[in-house]
Protein backbone atom coordinates (compact mmCIF):
# COMPACT_ATOMS: atom_id res chain seq x y z
CA UNK A 1 0.00 0.00 0.00
CA UNK A 2 1.55 3.32 -1.25
CA UNK A 3 1.94 5.98 1.62
CA UNK A 4 -1.16 8.47 2.96
CA UNK A 5 -0.92 11.92 1.98
CA UNK A 6 0.23 12.77 5.17
CA UNK A 7 2.97 10.65 6.98
CA UNK A 8 0.57 11.21 9.92
CA UNK A 9 -2.24 8.82 8.50
CA UNK A 10 -0.37 6.42 7.02
CA UNK A 11 -0.42 3.89 10.01
CA UNK A 12 -4.21 4.37 9.80
CA UNK A 13 -4.46 3.93 6.35
CA UNK A 14 -2.30 0.69 6.34
CA UNK A 15 -4.76 0.01 9.03
CA UNK A 16 -7.82 0.54 6.76
CA UNK A 17 -6.24 -0.45 3.78
CA UNK A 18 -5.35 -4.20 5.34
CA UNK A 19 -9.06 -4.55 6.30
CA UNK A 20 -11.16 -3.16 3.47
CA UNK A 21 -8.89 -5.39 1.51
CA UNK A 22 -9.83 -8.50 3.21
CA UNK A 23 -13.31 -7.74 2.97
CA UNK A 24 -13.29 -6.68 -0.49
CA UNK A 25 -12.11 -10.01 -1.40
CA UNK A 26 -14.64 -12.06 0.71
CA UNK A 27 -17.06 -9.70 -0.86
CA UNK A 28 -16.33 -9.92 -4.76
CA UNK A 29 -16.54 -13.71 -5.34
CA UNK A 30 -19.21 -14.61 -3.36
CA UNK A 31 -21.29 -11.89 -5.34
CA UNK A 32 -20.59 -12.91 -8.12
CA UNK A 33 -22.23 -16.42 -7.62
CA UNK A 34 -25.25 -14.97 -5.56
CA UNK A 35 -28.50 -15.52 -7.42
CA UNK A 36 -30.51 -12.16 -8.28
CA UNK A 37 -32.88 -13.15 -5.62
CA UNK A 38 -30.64 -12.80 -2.55
CA UNK A 39 -28.71 -9.84 -3.92
CA UNK A 40 -30.08 -7.27 -2.02
CA UNK A 41 -30.03 -9.55 1.41
CA UNK A 42 -26.37 -10.01 0.79
CA UNK A 43 -25.16 -6.44 0.44
CA UNK A 44 -27.09 -5.54 3.29
CA UNK A 45 -24.87 -8.64 5.19
CA UNK A 46 -21.36 -7.40 3.71
CA UNK A 47 -22.77 -3.93 4.20
CA UNK A 48 -23.45 -4.54 7.79
CA UNK A 49 -20.18 -6.74 8.35
CA UNK A 50 -17.97 -4.05 6.83
CA UNK A 51 -18.83 -1.72 9.40
CA UNK A 52 -18.50 -3.78 11.59
CA UNK A 53 -15.32 -4.72 11.11
CA UNK A 54 -13.90 -1.30 9.50
CA UNK A 55 -15.80 0.76 10.34
CA UNK A 56 -14.51 2.56 13.56
CA UNK A 57 -11.19 2.49 11.47
CA UNK A 58 -12.30 3.94 8.53
CA UNK A 59 -13.72 6.72 10.70
CA UNK A 60 -10.22 7.42 12.32
CA UNK A 61 -8.33 6.96 8.77
CA UNK A 62 -11.34 9.70 7.21
CA UNK A 63 -10.65 11.81 10.06
CA UNK A 64 -7.10 12.16 9.70
CA UNK A 65 -7.19 12.10 5.73
CA UNK A 66 -9.46 15.11 5.67
CA UNK A 67 -7.30 16.92 8.25
CA UNK A 68 -5.03 16.86 5.45
CA UNK A 69 -7.03 17.58 2.78
CA UNK A 70 -7.64 20.75 4.44
CA UNK A 71 -3.80 21.51 5.67
CA UNK A 72 -2.91 21.05 1.91
CA UNK A 73 -5.48 23.38 0.23
CA UNK A 74 -6.68 20.81 -1.74
CA UNK A 75 -10.68 20.82 -0.04
CA UNK A 76 -12.06 23.66 -2.76
CA UNK A 77 -9.96 21.78 -5.94
CA UNK A 78 -11.53 18.58 -4.86
CA UNK A 79 -15.04 19.43 -4.33
CA UNK A 80 -15.12 21.38 -7.53
CA UNK A 81 -13.80 18.06 -9.67
CA UNK A 82 -16.16 15.99 -7.96
CA UNK A 83 -19.01 18.28 -8.55
CA UNK A 84 -18.45 18.97 -12.16
CA UNK A 85 -18.02 15.55 -13.15
CA UNK A 86 -19.28 12.69 -10.82
CA UNK A 87 -19.24 9.21 -12.08
CA UNK A 88 -21.66 8.45 -13.61
CA UNK A 89 -24.48 6.12 -12.02
CA UNK A 90 -24.45 2.32 -13.25
CA UNK A 91 -27.18 2.99 -15.77
CA UNK A 92 -25.50 5.73 -17.28
CA UNK A 93 -22.36 4.14 -17.34
CA UNK A 94 -24.23 1.38 -19.95
CA UNK A 95 -23.44 3.99 -22.07
CA UNK A 96 -20.02 3.76 -22.43
CA UNK A 97 -18.58 2.82 -26.08
CA UNK A 98 -17.69 -0.86 -25.75
CA UNK A 99 -20.79 -1.91 -24.86
CA UNK A 100 -23.01 -0.30 -27.11
CA UNK B 1 -8.58 17.18 -27.71
CA UNK B 2 -6.53 14.30 -28.55
CA UNK B 3 -8.20 10.78 -27.81
CA UNK B 4 -6.93 7.09 -27.28
CA UNK B 5 -8.72 3.99 -26.61
CA UNK B 6 -7.41 0.55 -26.42
CA UNK B 7 -8.84 -3.15 -24.70
CA UNK B 8 -7.29 -5.48 -23.53
CA UNK B 9 -8.04 -8.78 -22.37
CA UNK B 10 -7.07 -10.59 -19.21
CA UNK B 11 -7.04 -14.54 -19.11
CA UNK B 12 -8.37 -14.58 -15.38
CA UNK B 13 -11.80 -14.16 -14.28
CA UNK B 14 -13.31 -10.82 -13.34
CA UNK B 15 -13.43 -11.13 -9.49
CA UNK B 16 -10.22 -11.64 -9.12
CA UNK B 17 -8.26 -8.65 -12.01
CA UNK B 18 -10.68 -6.25 -10.44
CA UNK B 19 -8.90 -7.29 -6.99
CA UNK B 20 -6.18 -7.03 -8.13
CA UNK B 21 -6.29 -3.73 -9.97
CA UNK B 22 -8.01 -2.52 -6.46
CA UNK B 23 -4.99 -3.35 -4.94
CA UNK B 24 -2.26 -2.25 -7.72
CA UNK B 25 -0.68 0.42 -5.44
CA UNK B 26 1.97 -0.11 -4.91
CA UNK B 27 4.17 -2.14 -7.25
CA UNK B 28 7.42 -1.77 -8.52
CA UNK B 29 5.60 -0.58 -12.25
CA UNK B 30 4.17 2.43 -9.89
CA UNK B 31 7.05 3.93 -8.46
CA UNK B 32 5.90 7.31 -9.51
CA UNK B 33 2.83 7.32 -7.07
CA UNK B 34 3.60 9.23 -4.33
CA UNK B 35 0.54 8.65 -2.16
CA UNK B 36 -2.89 7.01 -2.70
CA UNK B 37 -5.73 7.30 0.04
CA UNK B 38 -9.39 6.57 0.20
CA UNK B 39 -11.73 10.16 0.83
CA UNK B 40 -15.11 8.44 0.32
CA UNK B 41 -16.33 5.28 0.21
CA UNK B 42 -20.05 3.78 0.04
CA UNK B 43 -22.66 1.16 -0.91
CA UNK B 44 -25.01 2.16 -2.91
CA UNK B 45 -28.85 0.54 -2.56
CA UNK B 46 -28.18 -1.53 -5.72
CA UNK B 47 -25.15 -3.22 -3.95
CA UNK B 48 -22.31 -1.86 -6.21
CA UNK B 49 -19.34 0.02 -4.24
CA UNK B 50 -18.42 3.61 -5.00
CA UNK B 51 -14.99 4.95 -3.88
CA UNK B 52 -12.71 8.17 -4.72
CA UNK B 53 -9.43 8.08 -4.43
CA UNK B 54 -7.31 10.81 -3.94
CA UNK B 55 -3.84 9.85 -5.90
CA UNK B 56 -0.48 12.10 -5.81
CA UNK B 57 2.15 11.05 -8.92
CA UNK B 58 5.31 12.43 -9.55
CA UNK B 59 4.75 14.10 -12.86
CA UNK B 60 6.60 13.97 -15.66
CA UNK B 61 6.78 17.36 -17.94
CA UNK B 62 8.85 17.23 -21.18
CA UNK B 63 12.26 18.67 -20.93
CA UNK B 64 11.31 21.30 -23.84
CA UNK B 65 8.41 22.48 -21.83
CA UNK B 66 8.76 25.94 -19.78
CA UNK B 67 9.48 25.58 -16.11
CA UNK B 68 7.79 28.35 -14.54
CA UNK B 69 4.36 27.49 -15.92
CA UNK B 70 4.04 24.19 -13.89
CA UNK B 71 3.45 25.12 -10.24
CA UNK B 72 5.19 21.65 -9.02
CA UNK B 73 6.31 18.76 -10.15
CA UNK B 74 3.92 16.22 -8.78
CA UNK B 75 0.18 15.84 -9.60
CA UNK B 76 -2.97 15.53 -7.87
CA UNK B 77 -5.35 13.03 -9.01
CA UNK B 78 -8.62 12.25 -8.32
CA UNK B 79 -10.26 8.49 -8.82
CA UNK B 80 -13.69 7.28 -8.97
CA UNK B 81 -14.32 4.10 -9.07
CA UNK B 82 -17.98 1.76 -8.77
CA UNK B 83 -17.79 -1.73 -8.46
CA UNK B 84 -21.00 -3.46 -9.92
CA UNK B 85 -20.21 -7.54 -9.09
CA UNK B 86 -24.06 -8.25 -10.10
CA UNK B 87 -23.43 -6.86 -13.31
CA UNK B 88 -19.74 -7.59 -12.96
CA UNK B 89 -18.64 -4.41 -14.02
CA UNK B 90 -15.96 -2.21 -12.63
CA UNK B 91 -15.72 1.49 -13.98
CA UNK B 92 -13.28 4.00 -13.15
CA UNK B 93 -12.74 7.80 -13.86
CA UNK B 94 -9.39 9.23 -13.34
CA UNK B 95 -8.54 13.37 -13.78
CA UNK B 96 -5.94 15.33 -12.31
CA UNK B 97 -6.38 18.45 -10.60
CA UNK B 98 -3.94 21.16 -10.98
CA UNK B 99 -1.89 22.09 -13.90
CA UNK B 100 -5.09 22.14 -15.70
CA UNK B 101 -4.27 24.47 -18.74
CA UNK B 102 -1.47 22.41 -19.34
CA UNK B 103 -3.45 19.16 -19.47
CA UNK B 104 -6.26 18.09 -18.67
CA UNK B 105 -6.15 14.40 -18.17
CA UNK B 106 -9.25 12.51 -18.19
CA UNK B 107 -9.31 8.31 -18.14
CA UNK B 108 -11.87 6.39 -18.29
CA UNK B 109 -11.28 2.17 -17.54
CA UNK B 110 -14.06 -0.33 -17.63
CA UNK B 111 -13.29 -3.82 -16.64
CA UNK B 112 -16.14 -6.36 -18.10
CA UNK B 113 -16.83 -10.27 -17.76
CA UNK B 114 -15.66 -12.09 -20.97
CA UNK B 115 -16.22 -15.01 -22.31
CA UNK B 116 -14.47 -18.26 -21.22
CA UNK B 117 -13.90 -16.51 -17.93
CA UNK B 118 -11.62 -13.82 -19.78
CA UNK B 119 -11.89 -10.31 -18.31
CA UNK B 120 -12.14 -7.43 -20.55
CA UNK B 121 -10.27 -4.21 -20.08
CA UNK B 122 -11.10 -0.94 -22.43
CA UNK B 123 -9.15 2.39 -21.40
CA UNK B 124 -9.97 5.53 -23.05
CA UNK B 125 -8.19 8.87 -22.07
CA UNK B 126 -9.24 12.31 -23.27
CA UNK B 127 -5.77 14.88 -23.04
CA UNK B 128 -6.41 18.64 -23.39
CA UNK B 129 -4.56 21.17 -23.48
CA UNK B 130 -5.32 25.26 -23.32
CA UNK B 131 -1.46 26.37 -23.27
CA UNK B 132 -1.49 27.89 -26.23
CA UNK B 133 1.59 29.55 -27.43
CA UNK B 134 1.79 26.93 -30.58
CA UNK B 135 2.74 24.42 -27.84
CA UNK B 136 -0.91 22.83 -27.47
CA UNK B 137 -0.50 20.42 -30.21
CA UNK B 138 3.10 19.02 -28.92
CA UNK B 139 1.52 18.94 -25.40
CA UNK B 140 -1.33 16.75 -26.10
CA UNK B 141 1.33 14.42 -28.19
CA UNK B 142 3.25 14.24 -25.85
CA UNK B 143 0.80 13.43 -23.16
CA UNK B 144 -0.78 10.68 -25.67
CA UNK B 145 2.55 8.78 -25.78
CA UNK B 146 3.70 8.63 -22.72
CA UNK B 147 -0.40 7.39 -21.57
CA UNK B 148 0.46 4.51 -24.04
CA UNK B 149 3.52 3.73 -22.28
CA UNK B 150 2.52 4.17 -19.07
CA UNK B 151 -0.61 1.93 -19.73
CA UNK B 152 1.45 -1.09 -20.59
CA UNK B 153 3.34 -0.57 -17.39
CA UNK B 154 0.42 0.04 -15.54
CA UNK B 155 -0.88 -3.64 -16.75
CA UNK B 156 2.31 -4.66 -15.70
CA UNK B 157 1.82 -4.13 -12.44
CA UNK B 158 -2.01 -5.84 -12.97
CA UNK B 159 -0.09 -8.76 -13.95
CA UNK B 160 1.93 -9.06 -11.17
CA UNK B 161 -0.59 -8.66 -8.46
CA UNK B 162 -2.40 -11.26 -10.19
CA UNK B 163 0.24 -13.57 -10.02
CA UNK B 164 1.07 -12.33 -6.07
CA UNK B 165 -3.33 -13.15 -5.32
CA UNK B 166 -2.62 -16.38 -7.61
CA UNK B 167 0.29 -17.63 -5.55
CA UNK B 168 -1.56 -16.56 -2.24
CA UNK B 169 -4.68 -18.61 -3.00
CA UNK B 170 -2.63 -22.02 -3.79
CA UNK B 171 -0.94 -21.99 -0.20
CA UNK B 172 -2.81 -23.50 2.83
CA UNK B 173 -3.81 -20.59 5.03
Amino acid sequence: MASSLSAECTPLKTTYDACFNSWFEGYLEPAVATSAAHRSEYSKRKAEEYQQKCGKIWEEYKACVQKAIKDNGLETVLQQARDEHPLASPAAGQQSPSSK
Amino acid sequence: MKFFSQSFLYDDNWSIVSLAYFLRYPNPYASHVISCDVISREQTETGTLRTTRLILKRGNMPRWFPKQFVSRAESWLVEESEVDPFGKVVHCKTRNLDNLKVMRVEELVEFRQGQEDKTIQHTEVRITSGFGWGLTKRIENYGITRFKANLQRSREGVHLILDLLRQSRLQPM
